[in-house]
Protein backbone atom coordinates (compact mmCIF):
# COMPACT_ATOMS: atom_id res chain seq x y z
CA UNK A 1 0.00 0.00 0.00
CA UNK A 2 2.82 2.22 -0.23
CA UNK A 3 1.74 3.61 -3.57
CA UNK A 4 -1.32 4.28 -2.79
CA UNK A 5 0.22 6.24 1.07
CA UNK A 6 2.79 8.48 -1.47
CA UNK A 7 -0.10 9.17 -4.14
CA UNK A 8 -2.40 10.69 -1.68
CA UNK A 9 -1.43 14.85 -0.99
CA UNK A 10 -4.41 15.12 1.51
CA UNK A 11 -3.20 13.34 4.91
CA UNK A 12 -6.26 14.37 6.91
CA UNK A 13 -8.42 12.19 4.66
CA UNK A 14 -6.03 9.20 3.67
CA UNK A 15 -6.39 8.28 7.72
CA UNK A 16 -10.31 7.66 6.98
CA UNK A 17 -9.66 5.62 4.12
CA UNK A 18 -10.36 2.15 4.10
CA UNK A 19 -8.80 0.04 2.36
CA UNK A 20 -9.95 -3.17 0.64
CA UNK A 21 -7.39 -5.83 2.81
CA UNK A 22 -8.51 -9.50 3.67
CA UNK A 23 -9.68 -9.34 7.07
CA UNK A 24 -12.00 -5.28 5.96
CA UNK A 25 -13.33 -7.28 3.52
CA UNK A 26 -13.92 -11.15 5.57
CA UNK A 27 -14.76 -9.02 8.72
CA UNK A 28 -17.82 -8.13 8.21
CA UNK A 29 -19.86 -11.13 6.71
CA UNK A 30 -18.23 -13.36 9.00
CA UNK A 31 -19.09 -11.12 11.61
CA UNK A 32 -22.36 -11.05 10.54
CA UNK A 33 -23.14 -14.71 10.62
CA UNK A 34 -20.82 -15.50 14.03
CA UNK A 35 -23.48 -13.27 15.68
CA UNK A 36 -26.77 -13.60 14.22
CA UNK A 37 -26.21 -17.32 13.10
CA UNK A 38 -23.75 -19.55 14.76
CA UNK A 39 -24.35 -17.70 18.50
CA UNK A 40 -28.12 -17.84 18.01
CA UNK A 41 -28.30 -21.98 17.24
CA UNK A 42 -25.57 -22.54 20.17
CA UNK A 43 -28.36 -20.59 22.19
CA UNK A 44 -30.68 -23.36 21.16
CA UNK A 45 -28.30 -26.03 21.93
CA UNK A 46 -27.88 -24.07 25.49
CA UNK A 47 -31.73 -24.04 25.76
CA UNK A 48 -31.83 -28.04 25.27
CA UNK A 49 -29.15 -28.66 27.63
CA UNK A 50 -31.28 -26.07 30.29
CA UNK A 51 -28.33 -24.38 30.70
CA UNK A 52 -30.49 -21.25 29.96
CA UNK A 53 -34.65 -21.90 30.17
CA UNK A 54 -37.54 -20.00 29.61
CA UNK A 55 -38.86 -19.96 33.29
CA UNK A 56 -37.20 -17.55 35.88
CA UNK A 57 -35.04 -19.51 38.75
CA UNK A 58 -32.12 -21.44 38.76
CA UNK A 59 -31.28 -24.28 36.42
CA UNK A 60 -28.45 -25.93 35.51
CA UNK A 61 -27.20 -28.39 32.75
CA UNK A 62 -28.97 -31.59 32.61
CA UNK A 63 -29.46 -34.27 29.79
CA UNK A 64 -33.49 -34.85 30.87
CA UNK A 65 -34.87 -33.30 27.79
CA UNK A 66 -32.58 -35.11 25.40
CA UNK A 67 -33.38 -38.34 27.12
CA UNK A 68 -37.05 -37.85 27.15
CA UNK A 69 -37.22 -37.19 23.87
CA UNK A 70 -35.01 -40.13 22.48
CA UNK A 71 -37.72 -42.29 24.76
CA UNK A 72 -40.44 -40.82 23.36
CA UNK A 73 -42.65 -42.77 21.11
CA UNK A 74 -44.48 -39.59 19.76
CA UNK A 75 -41.88 -37.23 18.86
CA UNK A 76 -39.77 -40.10 17.00
CA UNK A 77 -42.60 -41.42 15.15
CA UNK A 78 -43.42 -37.91 13.94
CA UNK A 79 -39.98 -37.73 12.36
CA UNK A 80 -40.15 -40.90 10.64
CA UNK A 81 -43.48 -39.67 9.46
CA UNK A 82 -42.10 -36.46 8.25
CA UNK A 83 -38.88 -38.45 7.18
CA UNK A 84 -40.80 -40.86 5.03
CA UNK A 85 -42.89 -38.11 3.52
CA UNK A 86 -40.47 -35.84 2.47
CA UNK A 87 -38.69 -39.26 1.49
CA UNK A 88 -41.63 -39.94 -1.19
CA UNK A 89 -41.83 -36.48 -2.10
CA UNK A 90 -38.36 -35.74 -2.94
CA UNK A 91 -37.97 -39.22 -4.91
CA UNK A 92 -40.97 -38.56 -7.00
CA UNK A 93 -40.23 -35.23 -8.17
CA UNK A 94 -36.77 -36.11 -8.72
CA UNK A 95 -37.78 -38.85 -10.98
CA UNK A 96 -39.91 -36.50 -12.45
CA UNK A 97 -37.61 -33.40 -13.05
CA UNK A 98 -34.87 -35.79 -14.41
CA UNK A 99 -36.83 -36.48 -18.03
CA UNK A 100 -37.25 -32.28 -18.10
CA UNK A 101 -33.53 -31.61 -17.77
CA UNK A 102 -32.42 -33.99 -19.96
CA UNK A 103 -34.86 -32.45 -22.43
CA UNK A 104 -33.57 -29.23 -22.28
CA UNK A 105 -29.76 -29.94 -22.00
CA UNK A 106 -29.52 -32.97 -24.36
CA UNK A 107 -32.65 -32.54 -26.94
CA UNK A 108 -31.06 -29.82 -29.14
CA UNK A 109 -33.14 -27.16 -28.69
CA UNK A 110 -32.38 -23.72 -29.67
CA UNK A 111 -34.61 -22.27 -27.24
CA UNK A 112 -33.08 -24.15 -23.55
CA UNK A 113 -32.85 -21.32 -21.83
CA UNK A 114 -35.60 -20.00 -22.15
CA UNK A 115 -37.84 -23.43 -21.75
CA UNK A 116 -35.52 -23.53 -18.36
CA UNK A 117 -36.71 -20.44 -17.22
CA UNK A 118 -40.27 -21.14 -18.05
CA UNK A 119 -39.45 -23.86 -15.72
CA UNK A 120 -38.15 -22.14 -12.80
CA UNK A 121 -40.04 -18.90 -13.29
CA UNK A 122 -43.24 -20.66 -10.82
CA UNK A 123 -40.46 -21.14 -8.06
CA UNK A 124 -39.43 -17.82 -7.90
CA UNK A 125 -43.33 -16.32 -7.33
CA UNK A 126 -44.35 -16.57 -3.75
CA UNK A 127 -44.33 -19.57 -1.61
CA UNK A 128 -47.05 -18.61 0.37
CA UNK A 129 -49.92 -18.05 -2.77
CA UNK A 130 -48.90 -21.28 -4.20
CA UNK A 131 -50.06 -22.62 -1.31
CA UNK A 132 -53.29 -21.12 -1.05
CA UNK A 133 -53.74 -21.69 -4.86
CA UNK A 134 -54.14 -25.40 -4.02
CA UNK A 135 -56.26 -24.37 -1.07
CA UNK A 136 -58.66 -22.74 -3.35
CA UNK A 137 -58.23 -25.53 -6.07
CA UNK A 138 -58.44 -28.74 -3.66
CA UNK A 139 -61.31 -27.31 -0.81
CA UNK A 140 -65.10 -29.09 0.06
CA UNK A 141 -66.10 -26.37 -1.98
CA UNK A 142 -62.70 -25.53 -3.94
CA UNK A 143 -62.20 -25.84 -7.80
CA UNK A 144 -62.36 -29.39 -8.53
CA UNK A 145 -65.35 -30.16 -6.41
CA UNK A 146 -66.90 -27.64 -7.14
CA UNK A 147 -66.68 -28.40 -10.65
CA UNK A 148 -67.23 -31.88 -10.58
CA UNK A 149 -70.92 -30.53 -8.78
CA UNK A 150 -71.64 -28.76 -11.59
CA UNK A 151 -71.00 -30.96 -14.26
CA UNK A 152 -73.22 -33.43 -12.27
CA UNK A 153 -70.18 -36.03 -11.91
CA UNK A 154 -70.69 -35.91 -8.35
CA UNK A 155 -73.57 -34.88 -5.93
CA UNK A 156 -72.83 -31.56 -4.13
CA UNK A 157 -73.27 -33.47 -0.60
CA UNK A 158 -70.43 -35.65 -1.13
CA UNK A 159 -67.66 -33.60 -2.16
CA UNK A 160 -64.15 -35.43 -2.06
CA UNK A 161 -63.28 -34.59 1.11
CA UNK A 162 -59.85 -36.30 1.21
CA UNK A 163 -58.12 -33.64 -1.23
CA UNK A 164 -57.83 -30.82 1.26
CA UNK A 165 -56.41 -30.77 4.93
CA UNK A 166 -54.61 -34.75 4.42
CA UNK A 167 -50.89 -36.44 4.06
CA UNK A 168 -51.90 -36.32 0.21
CA UNK A 169 -52.59 -32.47 0.32
CA UNK A 170 -49.20 -31.39 1.69
CA UNK A 171 -47.33 -34.07 -0.02
CA UNK A 172 -49.14 -32.92 -3.47
CA UNK A 173 -48.20 -29.21 -2.89
CA UNK A 174 -44.70 -30.10 -1.66
CA UNK A 175 -44.12 -31.69 -5.09
CA UNK A 176 -45.59 -28.74 -7.23
CA UNK A 177 -43.69 -26.19 -5.45
CA UNK A 178 -40.09 -27.49 -5.34
CA UNK A 179 -40.48 -29.54 -8.96
CA UNK A 180 -39.44 -26.68 -10.65
CA UNK A 181 -36.15 -26.68 -8.33
CA UNK A 182 -34.88 -29.52 -8.65
CA UNK A 183 -34.76 -29.64 -12.58
CA UNK A 184 -32.00 -27.21 -12.33
CA UNK A 185 -28.77 -29.18 -10.51
CA UNK A 186 -29.89 -31.92 -12.88
CA UNK A 187 -29.96 -30.10 -16.20
CA UNK A 188 -26.62 -28.34 -15.18
CA UNK A 189 -24.81 -31.55 -14.56
CA UNK A 190 -26.48 -32.81 -18.04
CA UNK A 191 -25.24 -30.01 -19.43
CA UNK A 192 -21.79 -30.24 -18.99
CA UNK A 193 -21.74 -33.52 -20.14
CA UNK A 194 -19.48 -34.27 -23.06
CA UNK A 195 -21.30 -35.72 -25.88
CA UNK A 196 -18.52 -37.25 -27.65
CA UNK A 197 -18.75 -39.62 -24.72
CA UNK A 198 -22.23 -40.05 -26.04
CA UNK A 199 -20.70 -40.74 -29.63
CA UNK A 200 -18.17 -42.97 -28.51
CA UNK A 201 -20.86 -45.42 -26.96
CA UNK A 202 -22.89 -44.97 -30.15
CA UNK A 203 -20.04 -45.86 -31.96
CA UNK A 204 -18.52 -48.67 -29.89
CA UNK A 205 -22.23 -50.09 -30.56
CA UNK A 206 -24.21 -49.11 -27.75
CA UNK A 207 -27.54 -48.27 -27.68
CA UNK A 208 -29.14 -45.32 -26.89
CA UNK A 209 -30.49 -46.91 -23.65
CA UNK A 210 -27.40 -48.82 -23.15
CA UNK A 211 -25.19 -45.50 -23.82
CA UNK A 212 -27.88 -43.28 -21.07
CA UNK A 213 -27.33 -46.54 -18.95
CA UNK A 214 -23.37 -46.87 -19.15
CA UNK A 215 -22.38 -42.99 -19.66
CA UNK A 216 -25.64 -40.41 -19.43
CA UNK A 217 -26.98 -41.69 -15.96
CA UNK A 218 -23.60 -42.31 -13.81
CA UNK A 219 -22.04 -39.00 -15.23
CA UNK A 220 -25.61 -36.78 -14.14
CA UNK A 221 -25.70 -38.53 -10.85
CA UNK A 222 -24.01 -35.25 -8.54
CA UNK A 223 -26.89 -33.31 -10.19
CA UNK A 224 -29.29 -36.04 -9.08
CA UNK A 225 -27.82 -36.52 -5.85
CA UNK A 226 -27.70 -32.35 -5.23
CA UNK A 227 -31.31 -32.05 -6.46
CA UNK A 228 -32.49 -34.68 -4.35
CA UNK A 229 -30.78 -32.69 -1.11
CA UNK A 230 -32.41 -29.44 -2.09
CA UNK A 231 -35.84 -30.90 -1.97
CA UNK A 232 -35.66 -33.14 1.26
CA UNK A 233 -33.73 -30.82 3.53
CA UNK A 234 -36.32 -28.15 3.00
CA UNK A 235 -39.48 -30.59 3.23
CA UNK A 236 -38.26 -32.41 6.41
CA UNK A 237 -38.45 -28.98 8.24
CA UNK A 238 -41.30 -27.96 6.47
CA UNK A 239 -44.47 -26.69 8.52
CA UNK A 240 -46.10 -23.82 6.62
CA UNK A 241 -47.90 -26.23 3.78
CA UNK A 242 -48.77 -28.80 6.21
CA UNK A 243 -50.34 -25.84 8.97
CA UNK A 244 -52.52 -24.37 6.27
CA UNK A 245 -53.38 -27.60 4.00
CA UNK A 246 -52.16 -30.99 6.38
CA UNK A 247 -55.10 -30.83 8.88
CA UNK A 248 -54.02 -33.30 11.30
CA UNK A 249 -53.03 -36.29 9.30
CA UNK A 250 -50.89 -33.84 7.79
CA UNK A 251 -49.10 -32.67 10.79
CA UNK A 252 -45.31 -32.73 10.69
CA UNK A 253 -42.33 -32.90 12.96
CA UNK A 254 -42.19 -28.84 11.85
CA UNK A 255 -45.34 -28.34 13.49
CA UNK A 256 -44.71 -29.68 16.54
CA UNK A 257 -41.71 -28.13 17.00
CA UNK A 258 -43.44 -24.34 16.35
CA UNK A 259 -46.24 -25.82 18.42
CA UNK A 260 -43.82 -25.99 21.53
CA UNK A 261 -42.51 -22.64 20.84
CA UNK A 262 -46.02 -21.25 20.43
CA UNK A 263 -48.36 -19.02 22.93
CA UNK A 264 -50.52 -22.44 24.04
CA UNK A 265 -48.54 -24.20 26.03
CA UNK A 266 -44.23 -23.30 25.03
CA UNK A 267 -42.03 -25.89 26.01
CA UNK A 268 -38.65 -24.61 24.91
CA UNK A 269 -36.39 -27.01 26.11
CA UNK A 270 -38.47 -29.69 24.50
CA UNK A 271 -38.67 -27.97 21.23
CA UNK A 272 -34.78 -26.64 21.66
CA UNK A 273 -34.11 -30.17 21.44
CA UNK A 274 -36.47 -30.90 19.07
CA UNK A 275 -35.15 -28.32 16.61
CA UNK A 276 -31.00 -29.60 17.09
CA UNK A 277 -32.05 -33.02 16.86
CA UNK A 278 -33.20 -31.33 12.87
CA UNK A 279 -29.91 -29.76 12.48
CA UNK A 280 -28.33 -32.50 13.42
CA UNK A 281 -29.84 -34.76 11.12
CA UNK A 282 -29.67 -31.71 8.00
CA UNK A 283 -25.79 -31.88 9.02
CA UNK A 284 -25.01 -35.04 8.44
CA UNK A 285 -26.93 -35.53 5.10
CA UNK A 286 -25.64 -32.62 3.81
CA UNK A 287 -21.73 -33.73 4.88
CA UNK A 288 -22.38 -37.13 3.64
CA UNK A 289 -23.87 -35.73 0.64
CA UNK A 290 -20.60 -33.27 0.13
CA UNK A 291 -18.47 -36.15 -0.58
CA UNK A 292 -20.91 -37.59 -3.40
CA UNK A 293 -21.29 -34.34 -4.89
CA UNK A 294 -17.34 -34.87 -5.99
CA UNK A 295 -18.15 -35.22 -9.92
CA UNK A 296 -14.61 -37.10 -9.94
CA UNK A 297 -15.58 -39.86 -7.84
CA UNK A 298 -18.32 -40.87 -9.92
CA UNK A 299 -17.09 -40.16 -12.81
CA UNK A 300 -13.79 -42.87 -11.58
CA UNK A 301 -16.43 -45.78 -10.41
CA UNK B 1 -28.29 -40.21 -35.92
CA UNK B 2 -29.23 -38.14 -32.62
CA UNK B 3 -26.96 -39.95 -29.77
CA UNK B 4 -28.59 -38.68 -27.19
CA UNK B 5 -32.56 -39.25 -28.40
CA UNK B 6 -34.83 -40.94 -30.75
CA UNK B 7 -37.15 -38.71 -32.65
CA UNK B 8 -39.98 -40.46 -31.12
CA UNK B 9 -38.04 -40.13 -27.81
CA UNK B 10 -37.58 -36.10 -28.12
CA UNK B 11 -41.42 -35.64 -28.92
CA UNK B 12 -42.23 -37.67 -26.09
CA UNK B 13 -39.57 -35.75 -23.78
CA UNK B 14 -41.30 -32.26 -25.11
CA UNK B 15 -45.32 -33.49 -24.64
CA UNK B 16 -44.21 -34.54 -20.80
CA UNK B 17 -41.96 -31.13 -20.91
CA UNK B 18 -45.26 -28.84 -21.56
CA UNK B 19 -47.57 -31.17 -20.00
CA UNK B 20 -46.00 -30.29 -16.44
CA UNK B 21 -45.53 -26.48 -17.59
CA UNK B 22 -49.19 -26.29 -17.87
CA UNK B 23 -49.30 -28.20 -14.43
CA UNK B 24 -46.89 -25.62 -12.24
CA UNK B 25 -49.18 -22.80 -14.23
CA UNK B 26 -52.66 -24.01 -14.30
CA UNK B 27 -52.78 -23.09 -10.17
CA UNK B 28 -51.81 -19.70 -11.10
CA UNK B 29 -53.68 -19.33 -14.08
CA UNK B 30 -56.80 -20.47 -11.77
CA UNK B 31 -55.91 -17.55 -9.35
CA UNK B 32 -56.09 -14.95 -12.20
CA UNK B 33 -59.21 -16.22 -13.62
CA UNK B 34 -60.97 -16.32 -9.63
CA UNK B 35 -59.89 -12.81 -9.16
CA UNK B 36 -62.17 -11.56 -11.90
CA UNK B 37 -65.21 -13.71 -10.74
CA UNK B 38 -67.89 -12.18 -9.26
CA UNK B 39 -68.59 -14.11 -6.29
CA UNK B 40 -67.23 -14.34 -2.72
CA UNK B 41 -65.97 -18.04 -2.64
CA UNK B 42 -64.35 -19.17 -5.21
CA UNK B 43 -66.49 -22.11 -6.67
CA UNK B 44 -67.86 -23.31 -10.02
CA UNK B 45 -69.33 -22.27 -12.13
CA UNK B 46 -68.23 -18.67 -12.64
CA UNK B 47 -70.83 -16.09 -12.40
CA UNK B 48 -69.84 -12.94 -13.56
CA UNK B 49 -66.69 -10.39 -14.56
CA UNK B 50 -65.86 -7.75 -11.81
CA UNK B 51 -62.97 -5.75 -10.37
CA UNK B 52 -64.61 -5.16 -7.13
CA UNK B 53 -61.64 -7.41 -5.39
CA UNK B 54 -58.78 -5.46 -6.99
CA UNK B 55 -60.71 -2.42 -5.36
CA UNK B 56 -61.59 -3.74 -2.52
CA UNK B 57 -57.89 -4.84 -1.43
CA UNK B 58 -56.77 -1.41 -2.78
CA UNK B 59 -59.03 0.24 0.12
CA UNK B 60 -57.47 -2.36 3.01
CA UNK B 61 -55.32 -0.36 4.80
CA UNK B 62 -53.86 -2.98 7.13
CA UNK B 63 -53.05 -5.02 3.49
CA UNK B 64 -51.64 -1.72 2.12
CA UNK B 65 -49.38 -1.44 5.17
CA UNK B 66 -48.67 -5.12 5.46
CA UNK B 67 -46.78 -4.84 1.37
CA UNK B 68 -45.33 -1.26 3.02
CA UNK B 69 -43.19 -3.20 5.82
CA UNK B 70 -42.78 -5.92 3.56
CA UNK B 71 -40.88 -3.70 0.81
CA UNK B 72 -38.66 -1.49 3.57
CA UNK B 73 -37.93 -5.03 5.11
CA UNK B 74 -36.63 -6.05 1.67
CA UNK B 75 -35.14 -3.13 0.84
CA UNK B 76 -32.96 -2.63 3.51
CA UNK B 77 -32.21 -6.66 3.87
CA UNK B 78 -31.29 -6.82 0.42
CA UNK B 79 -28.66 -4.08 0.14
CA UNK B 80 -27.37 -5.37 3.32
CA UNK B 81 -27.11 -9.15 2.03
CA UNK B 82 -25.55 -7.50 -1.17
CA UNK B 83 -22.40 -5.54 0.33
CA UNK B 84 -21.72 -8.36 2.81
CA UNK B 85 -21.93 -10.53 0.04
CA UNK B 86 -19.71 -8.33 -2.18
CA UNK B 87 -16.88 -8.64 0.41
CA UNK B 88 -17.21 -12.09 0.97
CA UNK B 89 -17.32 -12.86 -2.95
CA UNK B 90 -13.86 -10.94 -3.43
CA UNK B 91 -12.22 -12.47 -0.66
CA UNK B 92 -13.41 -15.83 -2.11
CA UNK B 93 -12.01 -15.15 -5.71
CA UNK B 94 -9.10 -12.73 -5.17
CA UNK B 95 -7.43 -13.63 -1.52
CA UNK B 96 -5.55 -16.26 -0.26
CA UNK B 97 -6.04 -17.44 3.13
CA UNK B 98 -6.26 -20.09 5.34
CA UNK B 99 -9.02 -21.78 5.97
CA UNK B 100 -10.69 -20.93 2.51
CA UNK B 101 -12.73 -24.22 2.45
CA UNK B 102 -14.08 -23.40 6.17
CA UNK B 103 -14.83 -19.82 5.66
CA UNK B 104 -16.90 -20.95 2.27
CA UNK B 105 -18.74 -23.68 4.00
CA UNK B 106 -19.67 -21.10 6.70
CA UNK B 107 -21.08 -18.26 4.12
CA UNK B 108 -22.76 -21.22 2.02
CA UNK B 109 -24.51 -22.69 5.49
CA UNK B 110 -27.65 -21.05 5.48
CA UNK B 111 -28.80 -22.20 2.43
CA UNK B 112 -29.01 -25.44 4.22
CA UNK B 113 -30.76 -24.54 7.56
CA UNK B 114 -34.08 -25.25 8.36
CA UNK B 115 -35.87 -22.03 7.79
CA UNK B 116 -38.00 -22.92 10.79
CA UNK B 117 -34.71 -24.12 13.40
CA UNK B 118 -33.16 -20.75 12.07
CA UNK B 119 -36.11 -18.52 13.04
CA UNK B 120 -36.03 -20.29 16.43
CA UNK B 121 -32.72 -19.75 17.20
CA UNK B 122 -33.25 -15.80 16.34
CA UNK B 123 -36.06 -15.80 18.65
CA UNK B 124 -34.14 -17.10 21.32
CA UNK B 125 -31.32 -14.69 20.72
CA UNK B 126 -33.35 -11.90 20.68
CA UNK B 127 -35.02 -13.04 23.67
CA UNK B 128 -31.50 -14.05 25.58
CA UNK B 129 -30.50 -10.32 24.74
CA UNK B 130 -33.70 -8.52 25.63
CA UNK B 131 -33.78 -7.06 22.44
CA UNK B 132 -37.26 -6.32 21.48
CA UNK B 133 -39.14 -7.65 18.26
CA UNK B 134 -39.08 -4.97 16.04
CA UNK B 135 -39.15 -4.63 11.78
CA UNK B 136 -35.27 -4.85 12.06
CA UNK B 137 -35.01 -8.08 13.38
CA UNK B 138 -36.49 -9.65 10.34
CA UNK B 139 -34.14 -7.48 8.84
CA UNK B 140 -31.03 -8.87 10.53
CA UNK B 141 -32.72 -12.77 9.81
CA UNK B 142 -33.03 -11.90 6.20
CA UNK B 143 -29.53 -10.54 5.88
CA UNK B 144 -28.30 -13.98 7.00
CA UNK B 145 -30.65 -16.13 4.49
CA UNK B 146 -30.20 -13.70 1.74
CA UNK B 147 -26.60 -13.79 1.70
CA UNK B 148 -25.64 -16.93 0.35
CA UNK B 149 -27.46 -16.34 -2.72
CA UNK B 150 -25.77 -13.54 -3.66
CA UNK B 151 -22.81 -15.06 -3.00
CA UNK B 152 -23.90 -17.98 -5.20
CA UNK B 153 -24.40 -15.31 -7.57
CA UNK B 154 -21.62 -12.47 -7.41
CA UNK B 155 -18.62 -15.35 -7.14
CA UNK B 156 -19.44 -16.73 -11.03
CA UNK B 157 -19.28 -13.05 -12.21
CA UNK B 158 -16.20 -12.17 -10.31
CA UNK B 159 -14.23 -15.22 -11.58
CA UNK B 160 -15.02 -14.55 -15.35
CA UNK B 161 -13.21 -10.97 -15.08
CA UNK B 162 -9.85 -10.86 -16.30
CA UNK B 163 -8.09 -10.07 -13.36
CA UNK B 164 -5.30 -8.38 -15.64
CA UNK B 165 -7.46 -5.24 -15.51
CA UNK B 166 -7.82 -4.67 -11.81
CA UNK B 167 -3.74 -5.13 -11.81
CA UNK B 168 -3.04 -3.20 -13.78
CA UNK B 169 -5.23 -0.15 -12.03
CA UNK B 170 -3.39 -1.27 -8.65
CA UNK B 171 -0.25 -1.40 -10.74
CA UNK B 172 -1.08 2.49 -11.84
CA UNK B 173 -1.17 3.48 -8.44
CA UNK B 174 -5.15 3.04 -7.43
CA UNK B 175 -5.86 1.71 -4.08
CA UNK B 176 -7.34 -1.69 -3.71
CA UNK B 177 -10.66 0.09 -2.71
CA UNK B 178 -10.26 2.59 -5.85
CA UNK B 179 -9.42 -0.16 -8.42
CA UNK B 180 -12.51 -1.36 -7.11
CA UNK B 181 -15.01 1.29 -7.21
CA UNK B 182 -13.27 2.28 -10.90
CA UNK B 183 -12.62 -1.36 -12.97
CA UNK B 184 -14.64 -4.33 -10.28
CA UNK B 185 -17.74 -2.53 -9.28
CA UNK B 186 -19.04 -1.78 -13.48
CA UNK B 187 -17.56 -5.36 -14.51
CA UNK B 188 -20.10 -6.78 -11.68
CA UNK B 189 -22.90 -4.39 -11.97
CA UNK B 190 -25.10 -6.81 -13.74
CA UNK B 191 -24.60 -9.72 -11.41
CA UNK B 192 -24.91 -6.88 -8.61
CA UNK B 193 -28.38 -6.22 -9.61
CA UNK B 194 -29.74 -9.47 -9.77
CA UNK B 195 -28.18 -10.52 -6.40
CA UNK B 196 -30.26 -7.55 -4.85
CA UNK B 197 -33.65 -8.49 -7.24
CA UNK B 198 -32.91 -12.26 -5.74
CA UNK B 199 -32.18 -11.04 -2.00
CA UNK B 200 -35.18 -8.49 -2.55
CA UNK B 201 -37.50 -11.59 -2.97
CA UNK B 202 -36.28 -13.57 -1.03
CA UNK B 203 -36.85 -11.16 1.62
CA UNK B 204 -40.44 -10.10 0.57
CA UNK B 205 -41.77 -13.65 0.35
CA UNK B 206 -40.23 -14.82 3.22
CA UNK B 207 -42.90 -16.27 6.29
CA UNK B 208 -40.78 -18.87 7.99
CA UNK B 209 -37.96 -16.87 9.81
CA UNK B 210 -39.92 -13.41 10.20
CA UNK B 211 -43.15 -15.26 12.04
CA UNK B 212 -40.56 -15.94 14.42
CA UNK B 213 -38.73 -12.33 14.88
CA UNK B 214 -41.88 -10.26 13.87
CA UNK B 215 -42.92 -7.51 16.24
CA UNK B 216 -46.14 -5.48 15.84
CA UNK B 217 -45.74 -4.46 12.34
CA UNK B 218 -46.82 -7.47 10.01
CA UNK B 219 -44.85 -8.42 7.32
CA UNK B 220 -46.49 -9.01 3.64
CA UNK B 221 -46.76 -13.04 3.78
CA UNK B 222 -47.26 -13.09 7.64
CA UNK B 223 -50.31 -11.01 6.00
CA UNK B 224 -51.25 -13.43 3.97
CA UNK B 225 -50.92 -16.47 6.20
CA UNK B 226 -53.68 -15.39 9.06
CA UNK B 227 -55.95 -14.02 5.79
CA UNK B 228 -55.84 -17.80 4.36
CA UNK B 229 -57.25 -19.10 7.28
CA UNK B 230 -60.60 -16.42 7.07
CA UNK B 231 -62.63 -17.73 3.86
CA UNK B 232 -64.51 -14.30 3.77
CA UNK B 233 -61.11 -12.43 3.04
CA UNK B 234 -60.54 -15.05 0.35
CA UNK B 235 -61.09 -13.11 -2.82
CA UNK B 236 -59.49 -10.24 -2.15
CA UNK B 237 -56.26 -12.30 -0.61
CA UNK B 238 -56.37 -14.05 -4.44
CA UNK B 239 -56.48 -10.51 -5.59
CA UNK B 240 -53.45 -9.62 -3.93
CA UNK B 241 -52.19 -13.08 -4.73
CA UNK B 242 -52.67 -12.27 -8.64
CA UNK B 243 -50.83 -8.87 -8.71
CA UNK B 244 -47.95 -9.71 -6.42
CA UNK B 245 -47.29 -12.98 -8.74
CA UNK B 246 -47.52 -11.11 -11.66
CA UNK B 247 -45.20 -8.36 -11.36
CA UNK B 248 -42.46 -10.65 -9.17
CA UNK B 249 -43.05 -13.23 -12.67
CA UNK B 250 -42.12 -10.17 -14.87
CA UNK B 251 -39.20 -8.97 -12.71
CA UNK B 252 -38.10 -12.13 -12.49
CA UNK B 253 -37.98 -12.52 -16.25
CA UNK B 254 -36.76 -9.08 -16.57
CA UNK B 255 -33.86 -8.88 -14.83
CA UNK B 256 -32.57 -12.50 -16.12
CA UNK B 257 -32.93 -11.41 -19.73
CA UNK B 258 -31.30 -7.96 -18.83
CA UNK B 259 -28.34 -9.93 -16.59
CA UNK B 260 -27.99 -11.91 -19.72
CA UNK B 261 -27.85 -9.32 -22.40
CA UNK B 262 -25.67 -6.96 -20.33
CA UNK B 263 -23.36 -9.47 -19.09
CA UNK B 264 -23.47 -10.15 -23.26
CA UNK B 265 -21.79 -6.95 -23.91
CA UNK B 266 -19.69 -6.46 -21.21
CA UNK B 267 -18.26 -10.16 -22.33
CA UNK B 268 -18.15 -8.64 -25.95
CA UNK B 269 -15.69 -5.75 -24.93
Amino acid sequence: MAIAARASPASRRRRLRVDLTTPTLLGPPLGWLVVFFLLPITIVAAYSFNVYSFEPGPHGFTLTAWHDFLHSSIYLSLFWKSVKMSLIVSAIIVVLAYPLAYYLALSGTKRKYVLLLLLIAPFLTSYLLRVLAWKVILGNQGVINTFLFWTGIRSPDHPISQLLYSRFAVMLVLGYIWLPFVALPIFVSLESLDRRLLEAASDLGASRLQAFRKVTLPLSLPGVFAAFLFVFIPTLGEFVTPSLVGGTTGYMYGNQIVDLFGTGFPDWETGSVLAIFLLGVVAVLTLVFARFLQPRQVAAD
Amino acid sequence: MDVALSRTGAWILRSFFFLVVLFLYAPIVILLIFSFNDSAVPTFPLSGFTFHWYREFLGNAELRSALETSAIIAALSSVGAVVLGILASIALTRRRFRGKAAVSALLLSPLVIPYLVFGISLLLLFHQLGVPRSLLTVVIGHIVISLPYTILVLVPRLDQIDVSLEEAAFDLGASRLRTFRSITLPLILPAVVSALLIAFTTSFDEYAVASFVVGSRVTFPIYLYAAVRFPDQLPQVIAVAVVVLVVSLTVVIAAEVGRRVAERRLGAQ
